[in-house]
């Protein structure tokens, strides 16, 4: 049994990779997706408690997966990953209910406390 | 040359006209008062001709009466020798000359058309009309007075015993005198010579007066005004006229002077003017290069923010990438090995580059600002607080001189955040970790215009010349490899100047520097 389904959007290879390679050792089941369509297509077939999404993607942006699985599944939770960080899209996500922002590039440990905490605050 | 010159001259021209109208007034007026002396003095003369005539009558009366001949002749030569009298002659009714003072001419018998005879005998006048004197010339070109009286036959004549004259006879006969005029023709040519010279003189005294007065009054402001004429017409407008008379050539002057010190207003105004729009083109000149100068460089600022972003996102994903696998390889090795270290320094190496590419993002964030109106102190005490805490910190004195009054500016918190947490770094760095660090806020005037002030002082070496001119250009970093990217400054300045601002710096070497950052007063 695993610790919890995390879905990763991201359109890098590198990160996906990245972050299934940090996060599957700590026991998460990890399914990487390379667009924001598959990966709703994928949260429409399975369910997930965390979504890490990159938030410039090519056809729809994290912002948008975001607003999306709130809408329909509140209570998976959803962590921006970018490497393009601004005030304002990060006042934005939080807004539309992101859990956290992680700034690329992270470390493994970044990424497992930010995934620990979400997890947390969902079995509340 | 110089007299046809001066005839052409004003002064010569006035003379000539008043000295010609003066000859020709005076001759005429002296000719008139001449000949009418002369006329006095001739009927003066024929006065005295007829006395004269009468005394020759008187005296020869006795003689005629008592028929003595030799008496009457003797005395007409007496009278005749007197001084003036020319001749002296008796003619008898026949035209006979019964006595003369020229005892020759006794006994010549004249021709009725003899010009003494022609008085009565002369066809068309009544002897009674008849002229009785006349004038004659002789030989010396002198005038002679000739005076003809009859000898009226009296009762005495014609009841003397002599019975000479019947009593029927009107005329016995005429005494003719010719008294010389020569006295009274040189006394009038000697007049006439003084009056002549007496004119001339007083012509020339009119002249020398006239030609004074001319050349005073007129003659001289006229070439004084015409030197000026040439002067003003040749750019000299400090020229003035010293002529203070009251006349028209003083009002002449004086509206000489009026106009050039016009002229001179005039073109000083323009000179000036020309002075101010050049320095106004100039202003406007360095206004539009600095404008430009700015353009270029917000340009700059904005595609290397641009650049920045693609950059960013484009090599976060690999960063991402080595710092994750650095990590999962660094669990393998155990740390001291040669292996963990070699790890260790690739993680720190992808880590700076993450730095370098947050640096670059300011750039990016510069351009897009949201501006509220925002207390500047507080955001200055929000990064003191940030900073305090940190190790770097420890030995540093953070002073700070806030002005409660400061006014407010509209601004975006966190770029300045950025800018302040900017400054308060650098001077950290410049301090070497050690000294103070004194902040102060004020509002000040720039220009006219309201700012406030935040002074960023340190007590550190000082920058050199070199480094203070590019202070401001991106990748520009005094720091060690690897401390600092070169983008701190240049990021800030890109802010500042978004928020209408400019940061100055006043450093001593060996004594310290203050960054300014001044920012325009919000009046919302």
């Amino acid at each position: 049994m695993s610790k919890g389904r995390i879905l990763v959007i991201d359109d890098e290879s590198i990160v996906r990779t990245s972050c299934s390679r940090a996060l599957s050792p700590e026991g998460y089941e990890v399914v990487s997706v390379q667009n924001g369509s598959e990966g709703l297509k994928m949260l429409e077939e399975g369910q997930f408690d965390i979504v890490l999404t990159d938030l410039k993607m090519p056809d729809i942006d994290g912002i948008e997966v975001l607003s999306k699985v709130k809408e329909k599944w509140p209570e998976t939770e959803v962590i921006i990953i970018t490497g393009y960080q601004t005030v304002d899209t990060a006042v934005r996500s939080i807004k539309l209910g992101a859990f956290d922002y992680v700034e690329k590039p992270f470390t493994p440990d970044t990424l497992i406390a930010a995934v620990t905490n979400a997890l947390a605050n969902r079995k509340k | 040359m110089l007299v046809k010159k001066s005839l052409h001259s004003l002064t010569g021209k006035l003379i000539l006209t008043i000295g010609s109208l003066m000859v020709v007034g005076s001759s005429i007026f002296w000719y008139f008062l001449f000949k009418h002396q002369e006329k006095e003095l001739i009927q003066n003369s024929v006065k005295y001709g007829y006395s004269f005539v009468e005394y020759v009558k008187k005296s020869t009366r006795y003689g005629m009466l008592t028929f003595q001949g030799l008496l009457i002749q003797q005395t007409i030569e007496a009278i005749g020798s007197a001084e003036g009298v020319l001749r002296v002659r008796v003619f008898d009714s026949k035209g006979k000359i019964a006595y003369s003072s020229d005892k020759e001419n006794v006994g010549i018998i004249l021709d009725k058309h003899a010009p003494v005879c022609l008085g009565c005998h002369s066809a068309n006048h009544h002897p009674k009309d008849t002229p009785t004197w006349s004038i004659s010339k002789d030989r010396t070109d002198f005038r002679v007075l000739n005076i003809v009286q009859p000898i009226y036959n009296e009762v005495t004549c014609y009841t003397s015993s002599c019975h000479v004259h019947p009593q029927q006879q009107k005329i016995l006969g005429i005494v003719e005198a010719n008294l010389s005029l020569a006295l009274l023709d040189r006394s009038v040519k000697r007049q006439g010579i003084a009056i002549t010279i007496y004119i001339l003189i007083f012509l020339f005294a009119i002249s020398l007066v006239l030609c004074i007065i001319l050349w005073n009054f007129v003659s001289t402001p006229v070439s004084l005004l015409a030197e000026g004429m040439k002067k003003v017409a040749g750019g000299d407008l400090d020229y003035h006229l010293d002529i203070n008379s009251r006349d028209e050539m003083g009002d002449l002057a004086r509206a000489f002077n009026a106009m050039t010190f016009d002229l001179k207003k005039a073109e000083d105004e323009l000179v000036e003017w020309g002075h101010t729009l050049e320095k106004k083109v100039q202003e406007k000149t360095q206004a539009i290069q600095r404008a430009q100068a700015q353009l270029i460089h917000s340009e700059k600022l904005a595609s290397l923010g641009r650049m920045a972003a693609g950059v960013a996102h484009e090599i976060n994903s690999p960063l991402t990438g080595i710092v994750t696998f650095g990590h999962l390889l660094l669990k393998k090795f155990p740390p001291g090995t040669e292996e963990y270290e070699d790890v260790e320094v690739i993680i720190e190496q992808a880590n700076r580059c993450s730095t370098i590419i947050k640096g670059l993002l300011g750039f990016a964030r510069a351009s897009a600002a949201e501006k509220a109106p925002t207390s500047i102190n507080d955001v200055l005490t929000h990064s003191l607080n940030i900073v305090r805490n940190k190790a770097d910190f420890f030995n540093i004195k953070l002073a700070t001189n806030l002005d409660a009054g400061l006014s407010t500016v509209k601004a975006d918190p966190s770029q300045l955040q950025q800018v302040f947490m900017n400054m308060i770094m650098n001077a950290a760095d410049a301090i070497e970790g050690k000294g103070t660090i004194t902040i102060s806020t004020r509002n000040i005037k720039d220009t006219g215009n309201d700012f406030i002030e935040i002074e960023f002082h340190d007590t550190g070496p000082g920058i050199s010349d070199e480094i203070l001119e590019k202070l401001f250009e991106p990748f520009f970093t005094t720091k060690p490899v690897g401390k600092g990217t070169g983008l701190g400054l240049a990021v800030s300045h890109g802010i500042i100047q978004e928020h209408g601002g400019k940061i100055v710096v006043k450093t001593k070497l060996g004594g310290g520097t203050s960054f300014f950052v001044r920012l325009p007063s919000y009046k919302g």
